[in-house]
């Protein structure tokens, strides 16, 4: 066995979250020595999925060790139920991901993963129907099924004939404007002055849309902020992401999730594919501080203490401002939003219908307690819950996972979720749906709705990506960051149209 | 390995382990490729592999999952075999230790695994033994239905190490071991390839047809064949490799 500290490291990584593994993934063929080392016993670092007894720890360890992750206040709800009602299954039944985003079809990490060739390893799950509480009408039907297609529209019994052809237009357009770039490229259409308008009155200035079609739209959005403050030019642009993004894959769905955990599922082949090519990994070992050595220029390196005892020298070090030590002059400030994870006892199966013919089952779906619903003003944000069936192998047969959202930290966050979770469950499933565990914490990252692009934090040759999104769909500048951190990396034998694209190490039979 | 009848077809996840150095990677590459390396690389593992085993009534495609090294340093993860379905957890006959290693692998596995797993305890190097040159032809052949008491028509292994005889682990020992705990048990050498086609054979008869059938069952999903013929399984599953197959209707929301 080598030693790690005769090792001269071109490469350490500190942390295995998503962007850590990505990069982990693009040096995988670099012939690098890449050390890849993570304080956590887990792969995944803020993008993990946990057992339940997992869940425990990650519990004691967020609240004891502030600034180990990004989380703070975790908490695990657990009623008592009585004898006849539903339980818990055991522990390792449960894969509750801290990372379940929406992987849009159009995101750039769908090619990254296919022209990585790692997408084999990937099971993919189509996300079908947007769900919209609806707060006028009560019991059963206060769900509505967002319409994501032409035949949905029509035969939608909610909106009226009129909402039904403004609706058709600004669909038509925003299409429309789609195909323009798709044939004369990017920035072929003229900016619209009107995107500096509130989503809300863009919608209906410029289209005639009414009111009642603000909260479907915007949830097509995931806008984290009422339809009132959420811009038209950031919410247009993402609307026709899901737009275009139907059908890519298959029909009725546009975004998907991974099976088996979500997030933690591609950190996971990101490091094995770096493992394959000769990458050493160590668990349960941090950095503890790191130091340059004396000589500077093209030989400098970097000593690194590991928590493990071990000291290393490497030339560039990566990681997230949780993987390193900390900076002279600070973290910047954080947005922080209230999370929860809840197992449900009922397969909520009202949720998942297939969206197209020939399409597959969905595997999740979304419902979106908007703005001005009970218990939440107009200018609230809204309470997003994304639903994932027992299909991804989250949960045992029967039950769900619940993974709520919503843009105000703490207490009052956690009860809005807590309050829109009970309201799912009255409306889509029997009375004797309940509860049966929940996971609550506050999760800090980049602000929410921030337009400006993240840059990663290069000081000599110490990288550190910024602090993630707290977006709901998987946030693309992600790649961006990884490829701006293997350009400088890889130096002069960085050559982009060569980022991520391998061969496959074996061949593959297709045909199925 | 083709049959012209179609038959069901299975996705089975599989796991490696064991310490470093038994052969693990070498046993994949003799049941996969065929092909044995000496001098194999230590790091430079598959990480992925896959291969069809037919069966009378359905087909096998192993997803062959090697832990490419990660062993090493104690960096494999609960993840790796958490949602496998078979692992094949390999020693080597001639260092004692790493069958105490395989061991440890078979009670973690038993911790932390799904509770269906099927575990087949291998042990690798039967070439440096002097049971490698013999009765191999014998295992080659033998009727891969009939997989878990194999290894009681060997002739009972010689306790005491002839000259010339690396052995250092008892056929018997590893054998009542996996007994004890209801593993698959072979001895094979990935060098010569004995017995190596006939684990993984005796893996896919002894996979339980329930734990073939991926998420809810009959009640949620019958006759939702969507995906094209015969997937059965895999009603939910998205390929992100396949974009020819909908485009005509890209963009369906106009």
């Amino acid at each position: 066995m080598e030693s790690l500290t005769e090792t001269q490291w071109d490469i350490t990584i500190s942390g295995t979250g998503i962007p850590q593994s990505l990069l982990a993934l693009a040096l995988s063929r670099s012939g690098k020595k890449v050390l890849h080392v993570d304080k956590n016993s887990v792969y995944g670092g803020p993008d993990a999925a946990l057992s339940l007894q997992e869940a425990e720890e990650w519990v004691s360890t967020v609240n004891q060790e502030t600034l180990h992750l990004p989380f703070e206040n975790a908490s695990i709800f657990a009623p008592t139920v009585s004898e006849s009602q539903p339980r818990l299954s055991s522990s390792r039944s449960y894969t509750l991901s801290l990372s379940p985003q929406l992987i849009y079809s159009r995101s750039q990490l769908v090619p990254t993963l296919v022209s990585s060739k790692v997408y084999r390893q990937l099971e993919f799950q189509a996300v079908g129907s947007w769900w919209v509480y609806n707060a006028a009408s009560d019991g059963a039907k206060s769900l509505y099924k967002v319409p994501s297609s032409r035949e949905d529209v029509f035969a939608d019994d909610i909106i009226s004939m009129k909402s039904k052809r403004t609706l058709m237009r600004f669909l038509r357009h925003l299409q429309n404007q789609l195909k323009q770039e798709a044939q004369e490229g990017k920035g072929s259409v003229v900016e619209d002055e009107d995107l500096a308008k509130p989503f809300s009155e863009y919608l209906t200035s410029k289209f005639q849309v009414p009111p009642e079609l603000y909260d479907p739209l915007s949830s097509l959005s995931l806008t984290q902020v009422a339809p009132q403050a959420t811009a038209a030019k950031y919410a247009v642009p993402r609307l026709q992401r899901h737009l275009a993004s139907i059908g890519m894959f298959g029909p009725g769905f546009g975004s998907v999730l991974v099976k088996w955990g979500g997030g933690s599922e591609i950190s996971q082949v990101g490091c094995r594919a770096l493992a394959v090519g000769g990458g050493v990994y160590v668990l349960n070992s941090g950095v503890e501080s790191l130091k340059h050595a004396e000589q500077t220029g093209e030989n400098s390196r970097i000593q690194l203490q590991l928590s493990s005892g071990e000291t290393v020298t490497t030339k560039y070090v990566v990681g997230s401002s949780w993987d390193l030590p900390a900076q002279a002059d600070g973290p910047c400030d954080y947005d922080r939003v209230s999370r929860s994870i809840s197992i449900v006892s009922s397969s909520l199966d009202g949720l998942f219908p297939v969206t197209a013919e020939g399409g597959p089952i969905p595997a999740g779906a979304v419902v979106v307690f908007p703005s001005g619903s009970p218990g939440l003003t107009d200018e609230s944000p809204p309470v997003y819950i994304s639903v994932h069936s027992s299909e991804t192998a989250e949960c045992p047969l029967g039950q769900s996972v619940l993974y709520g959202s919503v843009n105000i930290p703490g207490q009052q966050g956690q009860s809005l979720i807590a309050d829109a979770v009970d309201k799912l469950l009255k409306s889509s499933s029997g009375p004797d749906a309940q509860v049966l565990w929940s996971l609550r914490y506050t999760q800090l990252g980049r602000a929410v709705g921030c337009d400006t692009s993240p840059a990663n934090n290069v000081l000599g040759n110490v990288i550190r990506f910024p602090p993630p999104s707290l977006d709901l769909a998987f946030d693309d500048s992600i790649i961006d960051l990884v490829k701006d951190a293997w350009t400088i990396i890889m130096g002069d034998d960085a050559s982009p149209e060569h980022f991520m694209k391998f061969e496959d190490r074996e061949s593959y039979d297709d045909e199925e | 390995m083709s049959d012209s009848t179609p038959k069901p077809s299975s996705s089975v996840k599989l796991v490696l382990l064991g310490e470093a150095a038994v052969g693990k990677s070498s046993l994949v590459l003799r049941f996969v490729n065929n092909d044995f390396q000496e001098n194999k690389e230590p790091t430079i593992g598959a990480a992925f592999l896959t291969q069809k085993c037919s069966l009378p009534t359905r087909t096998i495609k192993f997803e062959i999952w090697d832990t490419a090294g990660q062993e090493r340093f104690a960096s494999l993860a609960p993840m790796y075999y958490r949602n496998a379905q078979a692992a094949l957890v390999v020693y080597d006959v001639t260092k004692p230790s790493s069958l105490t290693k395989a061991k440890h692998w078979v009670a973690e596995l038993q911790r932390q695994a799904s509770p269906g797993i099927v575990i087949a305890l291998v042990g690798n190097k039967l070439d440096l033994t002097n049971d490698g040159s013999g009765e191999t032809q014998a295992d080659i052949e033998r009727d891969p239905g009939t997989e878990g008491d194999d290894a009681g028509d060997n002739q009972e292994e010689q306790e005491d190490s002839t000259p010339g005889d690396a052995r250092k682990v008892s056929t018997r020992e590893a054998k009542t071991y996996a007994e004890e705990e209801g593993l698959l048990f072979y001895e094979t050498s990935a060098k010569t390839g004995v017995n190596v086609a006939d684990v993984f054979t005796a893996i896919a008869n002894a996979i339980p047809e329930s734990s073939l059938k991926s998420g809810r069952g009959a009640g949620a999903g019958t006759g939702q064949t969507t995906l094209g013929g015969g997937r059965s399984a895999d009603d939910s599953r998205v390929n992100l490799g396949d974009r020819g197959a909908a485009t005509a209707k890209e963009g369906c929301a106009c």
